[in-house]
């Protein structure tokens, strides 16, 4: 997987320490989103770095002491990350009724149909990038024709619709949206897959708009008893959803 | 580019039973035995003032060392270690043990809070031309953490890169400086320098013997 041109994992150290700024930055958080070993070196080169920020330690004044415990007690505390992260982040109202479509032949061509138009766009466009657009080209045509997919679509709370089409024998989802809401600079839509054990980011989404269409992303990865959820975050992404899900679909 | 190094993650970087020679310091880090900063850190998400004191005696001499390594005003640099420490009060919650150690959580949110600093204060146009003026920075650089590096294993560990690896990680974390900026004060290609980034880190890591 490449890049701008070179190897992104070249990336790592410096990201670990500040040094990528963007749009380079939001660049490799996307290609961190899809690549745990990467997200699991960041992390070991962090506590590296950890160790020499305790190298550089200073006595602090006394009065930074009284002035910062002060403060606390004045400050409101955020609440834990999106009431209680990744659990709670599958609510049971929606489980009860999961409108996985049965395989709906009509339904399923015309999102193919769909999706075929915008990866050939895509494909278009992005002509330094073919490898990268040939391999997921390759991974949505998986998805859409195995044996098992299925098709869901729901209504983003915020506005736009937003249409899964995913396999459990690919392991991979399909992810398409629609007039999705134009958001402020500095934030972005970033996709989420969510389990009981935890919840990993699938990605950030570029090019909300009125009769935009976005995707297909290609979400590989998937486990049994996966949701698939949207949240609003800062434009170089978070490692964890910051606000509530603005659609959820369980798979 | 040269060699990848690439290492499976997760792979052999926690050697068995290894206490680090300064173990017994008061430096919260991730060492072996329990993670007394992120049971802290725990209470302080409940609002409990008394963790969050002890949280604050635990961190705040690093947290202010690294500030002023990277921002150099003092009255700025304490300025900056408040708002990080207000931080860890307000965000406690959303520390993750899994994702690392506390000691790794709070001083990724003061590195960051310290390069957001000099980032927007200085000027474009005025950090190019620092970077053009190349050589004094990684001397500056070098000698104000040289002064501070009290810790003999990170000295040693440091010892332990080549010059390039040694310069390109002591620029971007104790400088502040983008790999673009470094590969100018440096004088070697962007390339070079993300790899030496990311190898120099990895050698350090493992001679630290950073548990994860």
């Amino acid at each position: 997987m490449r890049l701008g041109g070179s190897d992104p994992h070249t990336l790592a150290g410096a990201y670990a320490m500040d040094a990528v700024p963007e749009p380079d930055r939001s660049r490799f958080e996307r290609h961190l989103a899809r690549c745990e070993s990467c997200r699991q070196e960041v992390r070991g080169l962090r506590e590296a770095t950890a160790a020499l920020a305790g190298a550089t330690a200073v006595q602090p004044p006394a009065a930074l002491r009284d002035a910062v415990l002060h403060a606390a007690g004045q400050t409101r505390q955020m609440p834990p990350a999106v009431a209680p992260a990744p659990v709670a982040w599958v609510p049971t109202q929606q489980r009860r009724r999961p409108r996985w479509r049965p395989r709906l032949a009509v339904a399923l061509a015309g999102a193919l149909a769909a999706v075929a138009v915008a990866a050939g766009l895509v494909t278009y466009g992005m002509q330094g990038r073919l490898d990268q657009a040939r391999h997921r080209d390759h991974m949505v045509a998986a998805v859409l024709s195995a044996s098992d997919a299925t098709m869901a679509s729901r209504h983003v709370s915020t506005g736009g619709t937003a249409t899964v089409v995913m396999s459990h024998r690919e392991r991979a989802l399909v992810f398409t949206a629609a007039d999705l809401h134009v958001l402020p600079t500095g934030e972005s839509y970033e996709l989420w897959l969510i389990s009981p054990a935890g919840t990993r980011p699938a990605g950030m989404i570029d090019g909300a708009g009125h009769g935009k269409m976005i995707g297909p992303m290609v979400v590989s990865g998937l486990a049994a008893g996966d949701s698939v959820g949207l949240t609003v975050e800062p434009t170089s992404g978070s490692p964890r959803p910051t606000s509530p899900p603005l659609m959820l679909i369980n798979l | 580019m040269t060699e990848g190094q690439r290492r499976s993650p997760g792979g052999p970087s926690g050697r068995p039973g290894q206490p680090p020679a300064g173990a017994g310091r008061r430096h919260a880090r991730s060492g072996p035995g329990p993670d007394q900063l992120g049971a802290l850190l725990g209470r302080v998400a409940r609002g409990d003032q008394d963790a969050y004191a002890a949280v604050y005696d635990r961190t705040a001499g690093q947290v202010l060392g690294l500030v002023r390594s990277i921002v150099r005003d003092p009255a700025q640099s304490e300025e900056v270690t408040q708002e990080v420490l207000l931080d860890v009060w307000r965000s406690a919650s959303r520390f993750d043990a899994e994702l690392g150690s506390a000691a790794a959580w709070v001083m990724t949110l003061a590195h960051r809070r310290a390069v957001d600093r000099v980032r927007s204060e200085q000027k474009a146009a005025e950090r190019e031309m620092r970077v053009a003026s190349s050589a004094v920075a990684y001397d500056e650089v070098a000698e104000a953490v040289e002064a501070r590096l009290d810790r003999e294993r990170v000295r040693r560990c440091l010892g332990s890169l080549t010059e390039l690896q040694r310069e390109s990680v002591t620029l971007a974390y104790y400088g502040g400086y983008t790999y673009r900026e470094v590969a100018g004060l440096l004088g070697v290609a962007i390339g070079t320098v993300k790899t030496r980034m990311r190898d120099g880190l990895i050698r350090l890591r493992d001679c630290l013997g950073v548990d994860l």
